[in-house]
């Protein structure tokens, strides 16, 4: 038996108490898992971003467009090894049209090269690069709307008038968790030729540089080429250009952090409560303990080791529910339903690092008020409790 | 034999309401080493307050109390803790066992203060509860306990750390007239075969019988 020990099996004097005390912190934590899963989740696509491309668009604002011919431009700057581009066509299936998915116009020649993370078969590549009206779809988004390898199907687009009738010619999967296995591409041609008063218009550039240290003198030098330019261009390296994405919805992402904290103060309040009522209830025994020479530092070891052990308790039971609710559950669902935004929706070893860490941490927290309270206690008036 | 606790001119007052209230009023009392003394007198007498004072628990408002040697105002509250963790052996009415602990764990808490290995703390606690009758009830819990038996193991408690002094404050106040009989005779056995000196806070004349000097309070002051 030690201190430390003794401490721990006070925590299992009120076994129902403990209990309910132990489920709340473990509910408070799964909550807790789940939002900070939904900001890493979202803010992931720009931390594992490929740090060999460089995205441009234009400067003033991400949905105007750039001329196509800036794309031979760009290949044509030192350092850039490898050009594509792409347009936002806003596509949907008319049999399907509460699905959203990302369906985007690109340029099949270059595409896949530069974004050698969806992965297709060489076969597969050469039928949909020959094929004008061919498409290449996530299999994630695939399985969801029931499409397979040579089927023939239809978009609409919400800016060019039309259907687009397009052939399946592969469905690609990702080497890379942040790739979005919810996403159509088709041949940029084949939009342009219906694009109207948007003809030879491109929504940006993707290059891939030779030296991925000198991504940002690259785009620097891009947008130096433009500079004299109607249309100007702002050229950031991926991981900035996902990153602004995640910007524009940092008030989301602020409110989450926010409630983030509120759940940690509900939870160390229940924690502190069950606390608050066990030193009160052993008043009398702490006088006791005094009374055999036991120090107030010793008490306080005992209510912080009895925290500290429900909480850990806590932390570890909500970790483990959470595992199956947010990776089988929420982020099966997330992934499937809402790709665009959660490619890859997994507990980070980050996040359940915290969780177990202010487990501890607010056990602690919780039990400083309490701590504090039974080095006031006087041992006489703990004793005549007793008689 | 020499003088092992000593209180002279202890006062010692209250602040209740406005008004002081003298509970110990210029009390001398000496107990011999290996004396077993009983503290007797009505409800308000003083009798634990002077307890606690000899036990280190409280300081006088004016007097001093040497015990084993050691005058208990000139020390530090930390110093106090430490002096009854070797000094002191202490028996409650309430027994005050840990719920969580078994009996042999609740023997060995006051060693849990002291360096002695985990072993040795193991072997002097079940040294202590075979003195006092429980050898068969280490492994008990508290509630697993009658009351007569949860006392043992407190006196147990007391004894581990090999005190010079027991203090006992009603230790049969809860008990039934039988186990409250084998709990003198045990507290007997203490101080006539261990040598042990005990003083005890009674109201009951039966238990006050057992000991070799009854002390009454009354007002302050012994009668």
């Amino acid at each position: 038996m030690t201190l430390l020990g003794l401490s721990a099996r006070n925590a299992l004097r009120n076994r129902l108490r403990t209990g309910l005390t132990v489920l709340a912190v473990a509910v408070a934590l799964v909550a807790f898992v789940m939002l900070r899963t939904v900001v890493w989740a979202y803010t992931i696509a720009g931390d594992v971003a490929a740090n060999d491309r460089v995205v441009s668009r234009h400067k003033v604002t991400f949905v105007m467009l750039l001329p196509k011919k800036y794309a031979a431009q760009v290949a044509a700057q030192p350092g850039v090894s490898q050009v594509t581009w792409a347009n936002w066509f806003g596509g949907k299936d008319p049999k399907h049209d509460k699905e959203f998915f990302a369906a985007l116009a690109v340029d099949p020649a270059t595409y896949l090269d530069v974004y050698d993370e969806m992965k297709v078969t060489p076969e597969e590549k050469a039928a949909w690069q020959a094929d004008r009206r061919g498409c290449v779809v996530g299999d994630v988004l695939a399985k969801k709307l029931g499409w397979k390898k040579g089927d023939r199907i239809v978009l609409e687009s919400q800016f060019i008038q039309g259907q687009f009738e397009m052939h399946v010619s592969a469905i690609y999967t990702a080497t890379r968790k942040s790739v979005d296995r919810n996403t159509l591409i088709f041949h940029w041609e084949y939009m342009n030729e219906a694009a109207g008063p948007v003809r030879d218009q491109i929504g940006w550039i993707t290059s891939r540089v030779k030296d991925p240290a000198r991504t940002a003198d690259i785009g620097r030098a891009i947008d130096k080429a433009f500079d004299d330019n109607d249309v100007q261009t702002l050229s950031q390296s991926e991981r900035a250009f996902n990153q602004s994405f995640v910007g524009m919805f940092s008030a989301i992402l602020r409110a989450i952090d926010l409630v983030s904290v509120v759940l940690l103060g509900i939870m160390m309040l229940v924690l502190g409560n069950t606390i608050a009522m066990g030193v009160r209830e052993r008043t009398q025994e702490y006088g006791a303990l005094r009374a055999l020479g036991f120090l107030p530092k010793h008490l306080v070891l005992f209510v912080l080791g009895e925290a500290v052990t429900i909480g850990v308790a806590g932390g570890v039971l909500g970790l483990a529910l959470s595992y199956p609710i947010v990776e089988r559950g929420m982020g099966r669902f997330l992934e499937e339903n809402m790709g665009g935004f959660f490619p890859y929706f997994r507990i980070s070893g980050g996040v359940a690092a915290t969780a177990i860490a202010l487990s501890v941490l607010l056990g602690v927290l919780a039990a400083v008020v309490p701590a504090w309270q039974t080095t006031r206690i006087k041992v006489v008036d703990a004793l005549r409790r007793i008689a | 034999m020499s003088t092992q606790i000593e209180v002279r001119k202890v006062v010692k007052s209250f602040e209740r309401g406005g008004q002081t209230l003298r509970v110990l009023d210029a009390l001398d009392l000496q107990i011999e080493e290996g004396s077993f003394d009983a503290l007797m007198g009505p409800s308000g007498s003083g009798k634990s307050t002077l307890l606690n004072l000899i036990a280190g628990l409280d300081r006088p408002t004016s007097g001093e109390v040497i015990v084993a040697g050691a005058s208990l105002g000139q020390m530090s509250e930390a110093a106090q803790a430490t002096w009854r963790s070797r000094t002191l052996g202490f028996i409650f009415q309430s027994y005050n066992l840990i719920p969580v602990l078994t009996a042999q764990e609740n023997v060995e808490l006051p060693l849990l203060l002291t360096n002695l290995s985990s072993a040795e703390r193991k072997r002097r606690s079940e040294t202590a509860l075979r003195v006092v009758g429980l050898e068969q009830r280490m492994g008990h819990l508290p509630r697993m306990l009658s009351g007569g038996q949860e006392q043992r193991v407190a006196i147990a408690r007391a004894i581990v750390n090999d005190p010079a002094v027991i203090v006992a404050d009603e230790p049969t106040g809860d008990l039934d007239r039988q186990s409250a009989d084998d709990i003198l005779t045990l507290l007997q056995k203490l101080n006539t075969e261990l040598g042990k000196t005990i003083l005890m806070v009674t109201h009951d004349p039966m238990a006050a019988e057992r000991a070799k000097t009854v002390h009454r309070l009354d007002k302050g002051r012994l009668a």
